[in-house]
């Protein structure tokens, strides 16, 4: 079972020019989480998500705290979906399926068909990332990060470069994922609507790096935004934005 | 039904389109040994520009002597050789110039330098240290070349998509991994690039040198000719020397095509 424990972390990046503030991206965040749980951290542009998922992943380094990502005990494997889909353009499809495996060659092709075929692109297997649209492009570095077998999945806004109607396609594609895997994920989105959608527990950071809120999402799967306990949901979650945005006016002054 | 109309709509348009550039290289030869017809034998004379007759005849009688191809496979391999040692010594200073900022200052004016000496003096240089013989044009050869290849090669590692390499490291791939399978395919096509430029160039200062210094090869056989006064002959060895360079740039041109076949569709989007 993984688990990501973060302790009092903190990240201060330093000003690039002469004279310049350094900038506090996180400031003293814990939250631990385990299991087969799908966590959504939201939060306003510039609060630190991405940064955080930098960090779970070894991408970039805290100034002051901890974070342990362990699965029984052992350092646990990570499988990352970022925002663009980051494949190696002057690889085809199922290279670039097979540049993350630890598998051997047929193993691993096995393996990356399989993850290909639940995105839907086992046609696409010889094509470069070039020929294929940005949805597509997005559909392999899903497949990619679930290859791996990933104790911890980490997905930084994955849908937020596409268009509403593929977003909403590859959600739901997601959703049908996680129920067949049951992994542990911490994705990031600004988007509420999406995080109820997806998850079972919402984090939210406010401007300046902290934890605002903690909630837990107890809504049966698959959700469907027209659902009214889901609206019901989504709203109280904006309602404490709203709250958040207006307590940061107040000290603002 | 419309969609076969439209595949036969465009491969007639696809052979259109080759037939025009067919066409465009037939008739530009055409007007070029038209011109050159018209100058030998209007404007200058036989003697000073011979014709085009007069130096096919010249071709023929090298081609038919038999030992013309030695003097290319010489030419060649002091070219190949030259490059080998170009890349050898490039491909790193490159590396070193796109990687630190340090090694960039350290080593830029250098080859911006060495890239900017006119070809005659490596080859007098050449001549000066190795006297007559194979190893002169190779290091002229080389010293020519090296900086495109070191200044692409450092183009190249700067380009280099950093997101790709955070990914890399994300799903934990090695650093020998992410060169091998990031860092080398993002500098191939300047580097490649770095070679088609500097190839003509290298082919020239050779030549040069030969005719310097070497007894052998295509830049030899035209200063032999030149000596003898047979001006047809210093034409047929420079017009077959330019066959051979259209011949390489045309495989070279071939080769990126399918190294970089992916780009291709990057270049569509």
């Amino acid at each position: 079972m993984a688990t990501l424990k973060i302790e009092n972390l903190t990240k201060t990046f330093h000003a690039h020019s002469k004279g310049g503030l350094p900038t506090r991206a996180i400031q003293d965040i814990s939250f631990e989480m385990s299991g087969q749980v799908f966590v959504s951290l939201v939060g306003p542009s510039g609060c630190g998500k991405s940064t955080l998922l930098n960090i779970v992943s070894g991408v970039d380094t805290p100034s002051t705290g901890t974070v342990t990502v362990t699965q029984d005990g052992k350092k646990a494997r990570l499988g990352y979906v970022f925002q663009d889909p980051r494949l190696l353009p002057w690889r085809t499809v199922m290279q670039n399926m097979l540049y993350v495996s630890d598998l051997h060659e047929e193993e691993g092709r096995a393996n990356a068909t399989k993850y290909l075929e639940m995105v839907g692109l086992e046609h696409a297997h010889e094509m470069y990332p070039g020929q294929l649209s940005g949805g597509m492009q997005q559909r392999v570095g899903i497949a990619r990060a679930f290859s791996v077998s990933p104790d911890l999945l980490l997905m930084d806004e994955p849908f937020s470069h596409l268009d509403a109607i593929t977003a909403r396609s590859l959600r739901e594609e997601l959703q049908v994922m996680w129920n067949a895997t049951k992994k542990t994920v911490l994705f990031v989105t600004h988007d509420v609507l999406e995080a109820v959608q997806l998850s079972n527990r919402i984090i939210t950071l406010a401007h300046g790096g902290t934890v605002f809120d903690d909630t837990t999402v107890e809504l049966p799967f698959p959700r469907k935004a027209s659902d009214p306990d889901f609206a019901a949901h989504q709203a109280e979650i904006l309602g404490r934005f709203e709250v958040m945005e207006a307590e940061r006016a107040a000290a603002a002054g | 039904m419309a969609e076969a109309a439209t595949l036969e709509g465009t491969s007639r348009r696809l052979a259109g389109a080759r037939l025009r550039r067919a066409s465009g290289v037939v008739l530009g030869w055409g007007a070029f040994v038209g011109l050159w017809a018209f100058t030998s034998s209007v404007i200058l004379t036989e003697f000073t520009l011979p014709g085009p007759l007069k130096v096919w005849d010249a071709i023929w009688v090298i081609v038919t002597a038999g030992s013309w191809a030695d003097d290319f496979l010489i030419s060649i391999s002091k070219t190949f050789m030259g490059f080998a040692i170009a890349v050898l010594i490039g491909t790193p200073i490159g590396y070193l110039m796109g990687r630190a900022g340090y090694w960039k200052a350290f080593f830029h004016d250098g080859v911006v330098g060495a890239g900017s000496v006119p070809g005659i003096v490596y080859a007098m240089m050449a001549l000066v240290i190795f006297g007559i013989g194979y190893l002169g044009p190779v290091l002229a050869v080389g010293l020519i070349s090296m900086p495109f290849i070191a200044l692409n090669v450092a183009e190249g590692l700067e380009g280099v998509d950093t997101d790709l390499l955070k990914m890399s490291k994300a799903f934990g791939r090695s650093e020998r991994q992410s060169l091998r399978h990031i860092l080398i395919p993002s500098i191939l096509p300047f580097a490649f690039a770095g070679v088609r430029l500097s190839f003509a160039i290298a082919w020239k200062v050779e030549a040069l040198t030969e005719v310097f210094g070497s007894s052998n090869g295509v830049g030899f056989q035209i200063r032999f000719a030149f000596q003898g006064f047979s001006i047809p002959r210093v034409l047929a060895w420079t017009l077959m020397f330019i066959a051979l360079l259209l011949l390489i740039e045309r495989a070279l041109a071939v080769l990126e095509r399918w190294l970089f076949r992916w780009r291709t569709w990057e270049q569509e989007e």
